[in-house]
């Protein structure tokens, strides 16, 4: 038998960050296929939101760190993906997040990337991280700002468009 | 949690294992060729990436996927074969593929049986390939694992053909099963073997 995956557990006050499931399918292809996958390169369809919530997993095996799933502590309902993302072109990791529209608006996806940022600087060791956004994106560039990140530069993705790099602070400025 | 053991098969001259990020660059440098035009393909990095972690990730979902093809002399890949199941498929499929430079030698068919033999072992009653069309390669290889085109059977979209693949029992002791063993220990041991040149 081969050893496979092992993804790690997060928890915050209000949420569980695990590994995603067959069972978060239906909240994910939901929000994949929403006007607020706009500026994530969507709306998507079904099918083609069943093969990125796959990449979500397969990408903890390509890379060692990925993205969660952030769950409701108290229910498991799935509220969004948050995470480390870095796909074959990115140049370089970044923090990433998307919270499905049931869970707008509770600081869940700032609760969460709390939590992965510490995950990537405390446990993974790294020195730096940034987040690619949407140019248009004005929702999570308000979220980068309030996690202290700042504006460094625009990266043209091929497939995606126009993005914005955010740099976060350094460990030592985090939060 | 989200820990799943992949199981390694074998065969003669093949070791099917769980996809590794260092299979990837063959994985890319097939799904960057016209090879992979009737898979969807060809890809760009971004896509062939997304793809192969799909793939990895499959296994989660599901709890089968595809399995990476070894040489097991050399530890080289050549393709991919197993079980696939993303949501647009009406049911589940047994699928291959293998590298453009590794055509030829059976390779997919000494695979995809054992791939086929492991999943009807594991519950498994039935299973479907979908082929394009004009996938000749890939229908006459469905033809030699003795799937017949299933007309009734829903297509993904309308663009592809549907094998059904024989019932468990069709393969148990059966001509059809015997002719496959036949055609693969011919590919692993040819029984015509010249010495020097061929005459003709």
């Amino acid at each position: 038998m081969t050893p496979h995956l092992s993804i790690p557990v997060l928890e915050t006050q209000r949420l569980r960050l695990r590994t995603p499931m067959a069972a978060d399918f239906d909240a994910y292809a939901a929000f994949r296929a929403s006007d607020r996958a706009a500026t994530l390169g969507g709306p998507y369809p079904r099918h083609i939101a069943f093969s990125q919530l796959c990449a979500t997993i397969g990408h903890w095996q390509m890379r060692g760190y990925g993205r969660w799933l952030v769950a409701d502590k108290e229910t498991d309902a799935a509220l969004g993906i948050v995470g480390l993302y870095h796909p074959e072109d990115w140049p370089e990791p970044e923090l990433a997040w998307s919270v499905f529209g049931p869970a707008e608006g509770k600081g869940i996806a700032y609760e969460a990337a709390l939590a992965a940022r510490a995950y990537a600087y405390d446990t993974l060791g790294w020195s730096t991280l940034m987040s690619v956004i949407a140019t248009d994106n004005t929702r999570s560039i308000a979220l980068a700002r309030k996690l202290g990140a700042a504006y460094e530069k625009d990266f043209d993705h091929a497939e995606l468009g126009a993005l914005q790099i955010w740099r976060h602070p350094a460990k030592a400025e985090a939060v | 949690m989200g820990h799943r053991d992949i199981p390694i098969l074998e065969t003669r001259r093949l070791v099917l294992r769980a996809p590794e990020p260092q299979d990837y660059p063959d994985f890319k440098a097939t799904f960057a060729s016209y090879r992979s035009r009737f898979m969807g393909g060809p890809l760009n990095a971004y896509e062939a990436w997304m793809l192969y972690a799909a793939e990895i990730g499959h296994w989660e979902i599901r709890g089968f996927g595809m399995w990476m093809v070894h040489l097991r002399d050399t530890d080289e890949t050549v393709g991919m074969a197993g079980g696939w199941y993303p949501a647009k498929w009406p049911e589940r499929e047994i699928a291959w593929i293998i590298w453009p430079d590794r055509g030829g030698q059976g390779f997919a068919l000494e695979a995809t049986h054992r791939v086929r033999t492991h999943l009807y072992a594991s519950g498994w009653d039935t299973a479907v390939s979908y082929i394009d069309p004009k996938n000749l390669d890939s229908i006459r290889l469905a033809e030699r694992l003795g799937c017949t085109k299933d007309a009734n059977a829903p297509t993904i979209d309308g663009s592809d053909a549907v094998y059904r693949h024989p019932a468990p029992p069709a393969l148990q002791g059966t001509q059809l099963a015997h002719g496959i063993d036949m055609e693969i220990a011919h590919y692993t041991d040819p029984l015509f073997k010249p010495k020097g040149w061929a005459i003709d």
